[in-house]
């Protein structure tokens, strides 16, 4: 891990407003490398350029209560 | 049949032979409900099986089943047979605490979800609200002030999670089946890891309304019980439409109980080899994968080799839109009690924050774009099988040091709630150390009734699932 790392995760943290102890924070940094290669290989699957998102909206917002 | 009656030789284990029982008057449900809530007296100090428990309440719906049946009334397999619900589901008679002290206990107080309410309208007799990883994603916390579930296969070891309580419960056999939720995994990896059936439902196929979220575009509610067959018959009670959840699917059920035809004549299996056999294997994984197998193929099964697409690309999708999700929800709680929550809840949450909103988008373009391939899959075959978990259940310790994502390398089940398909995962074989190893069955979006029917024709060759811990089986031989 290098400082950078560090100071990344931990401005990620600060603006989630989280608070995390330098134990937390340490974990945290040394997953971090594998992390953002993950994230890079969604960027690399060429599929995705044209591809729309798996995400759901609909105009008709849903009222109904699930109590009932 | 009374209670004292109640021997280890003639016990219903599985809900398809109590439910039997019933019907022919040879059991009631008060004599079931009575014994199994002994055996939680008994036992649940061991499990951390339940949240809470609700004996009045269950001994009450048990003598209403019992004077049913008797005035001719029948509302399907589940009348009169105990089971529990994850404690992150609403239920009118008790709290929901998420296993957490930072959930409101005023949420969902006097009402149950759809699935509860369905539940209750088929005349199951619900035991209690059982221990489930905090909101979901935590693991057990010696801080908190909630049992830690363990496996009864072996208490050193973990029940899995995060729908811990109704794994180890039905393993433990202090329910007959139960409800879980899963988000990555949470009711198939404790049922793997406890040596029973257990069902993810395609997304949108149960509503999942009334159930405190992890990721909403993830969450799936489903049963666990010993056998396909219980598991099959508890989805016929809490599939389809319901308003209150806009991505429940407005479709036709599917008989799924009467589809359990035993015959898997010219069904195409495909067996992926290549993402779940990593180097942490256990040395029994192979061989009772290939049992499996060979079972399948005598049932009738024609058997092909093929890959998951984008398997490493999806499974980082589902774990950055999951913690991305469960961010939103907590934000709040997490900046102003962040020492309140479990402590691997704090750090598996967090790492929402580790991801922008444009990789949200991005993991979730990856989604749209593996289903595609993977319908593409599904036109050369009808299901796809792999192992659960590359090994049996792992130690506490294992379980709270490794974290989420290393756990999820030898983990193999947050593929399917990415994309949405259905996955049943059965018990296959033991490791030499006697944990239970498990068989996943994937199929495609709907189709959750072919795997069902796959999983109860292995069970009709097989009696894994069938075999008691020693816990459960001394429980048993020392009743009176």
């Amino acid at each position: 891990m290098d400082d950078m790392t560090e100071t990344k995760v931990r401005l990620a943290m600060v603006a989630a407003g989280l608070s995390p102890s330098d134990e937390e924070i340490d974990s945290l940094v040394a997953t971090y490398a594998d992390y953002q290669a993950g994230v890079a290989s969604l960027y690399a699957v060429p599929e995705t350029r044209y591809a729309s998102p798996a995400l759901v909206f609909t105009a008709t917002p849903v009222f109904a209560d699930w109590a009932e | 049949m009374a209670i004292d009656s109640l021997r280890q030789t003639e016990f219903p284990v599985t809900v398809t032979e109590a439910a039997a029982g019933l019907r022919s008057g040879e059991l009631t449900s008060v004599a079931l409900t009575s014994a199994l809530l002994a055996r939680a007296d008994a036992l649940d100090p061991l499990t951390g099986t339940y949240v809470t428990r609700l004996d009045d309440y269950a001994l009450a719906q048990a003598e209403q089943a019992d004077d049913d049946f008797a005035n001719g009334i029948d509302k399907g397999p589940y009348q009169g047979i105990p089971i529990g619900i994850k404690d992150i589901l609403a239920m009118a008679e008790g709290p929901t605490t998420a296993n957490s002290l930072i959930l409101d206990r005023e949420w969902g107080a006097g009402k149950d979800g759809p699935v509860v309410r369905r539940l209750k309208a088929a005349g199951a007799v619900i035991t209690g609200k059982l221990t489930t990883s905090e909101f979901a994603i935590g693991s057990p916390d010696s801080s908190k002030p909630f049992a830690i579930p363990k496996n009864p296969w072996n208490l050193d070891r973990s029940p899995g999670g995060s729908s811990a309580g109704t794994g180890n419960g039905v393993a433990a056999g202090l329910i007959m089946a139960g409800i879980g939720t899963d988000t990555g995994g949470s009711i198939r990896i404790p049922a793997a890891w406890n040596g029973v059936s257990g069902l993810m439902p395609t997304f949108g196929r149960v509503p999942k309304s009334g159930c405190v979220p992890l990721g909403y575009s993830l969450d799936h509610i489903g049963p666990l019980a010993r056998s396909a067959r219980d598991c099959a018959a508890m989805l016929d009670v809490i599939a389809g439409y319901h308003p209150s959840d806009e991505s429940c699917a407005y479709r036709p059920v599917d008989d799924y109980l009467g589809g359990l035809t035993g015959d898997l004549t010219g069904v195409r299996i495909g067996i992926e080899l290549t993402n779940h056999f990593p180097d942490e294997s256990d040395p029994a994984l192979r061989p009772c994968f290939d049992a499996a197998i060979a079972v399948l193929a005598d049932l009738g099964a024609d058997v092909v080799e093929v890959t998951l697409p984008l398997y490493g690309e999806v499974t980082t999708a589902l774990w950055l839109m999951m913690t991305a999700e469960a961010l939103a929800y907590h934000h709040n709680d997490l900046g102003g009690r962040w020492k309140d929550y479990y402590a691997l809840t704090r750090s598996n949450v967090s790492r929402g924050a580790l991801a922008s909103a444009a990789d949200y988008v991005q993991a979730a373009r990856v989604r749209r774009v593996a289903q595609e391939k993977l319908a593409e899959t599904f036109r050369g075959v009808d299901l796809v099988i792999s192992p659960t978990a590359a090994a049996g259940a792992l130690s506490h310790d294992e379980m709270l040091g490794r974290g989420i994502a290393r756990i999820f390398k030898t983990v193999f089940t947050g593929y399917w709630d990415a994309v949405g398909n259905p996955a049943l995962v059965v018990p296959m074989g033991f490791t030499d150390d006697g944990l239970p190893l498990s068989l996943q069955l994937g199929a495609r979006p709907f189709e959750e009734g072919l795997a069902l029917r796959a999983g109860d024709a292995f069970q009709t060759r097989t009696d894994w699932h069938l075999r008691l811990p020693k816990l459960l089986a001394d429980s048993l031989a020392a009743s009176p």
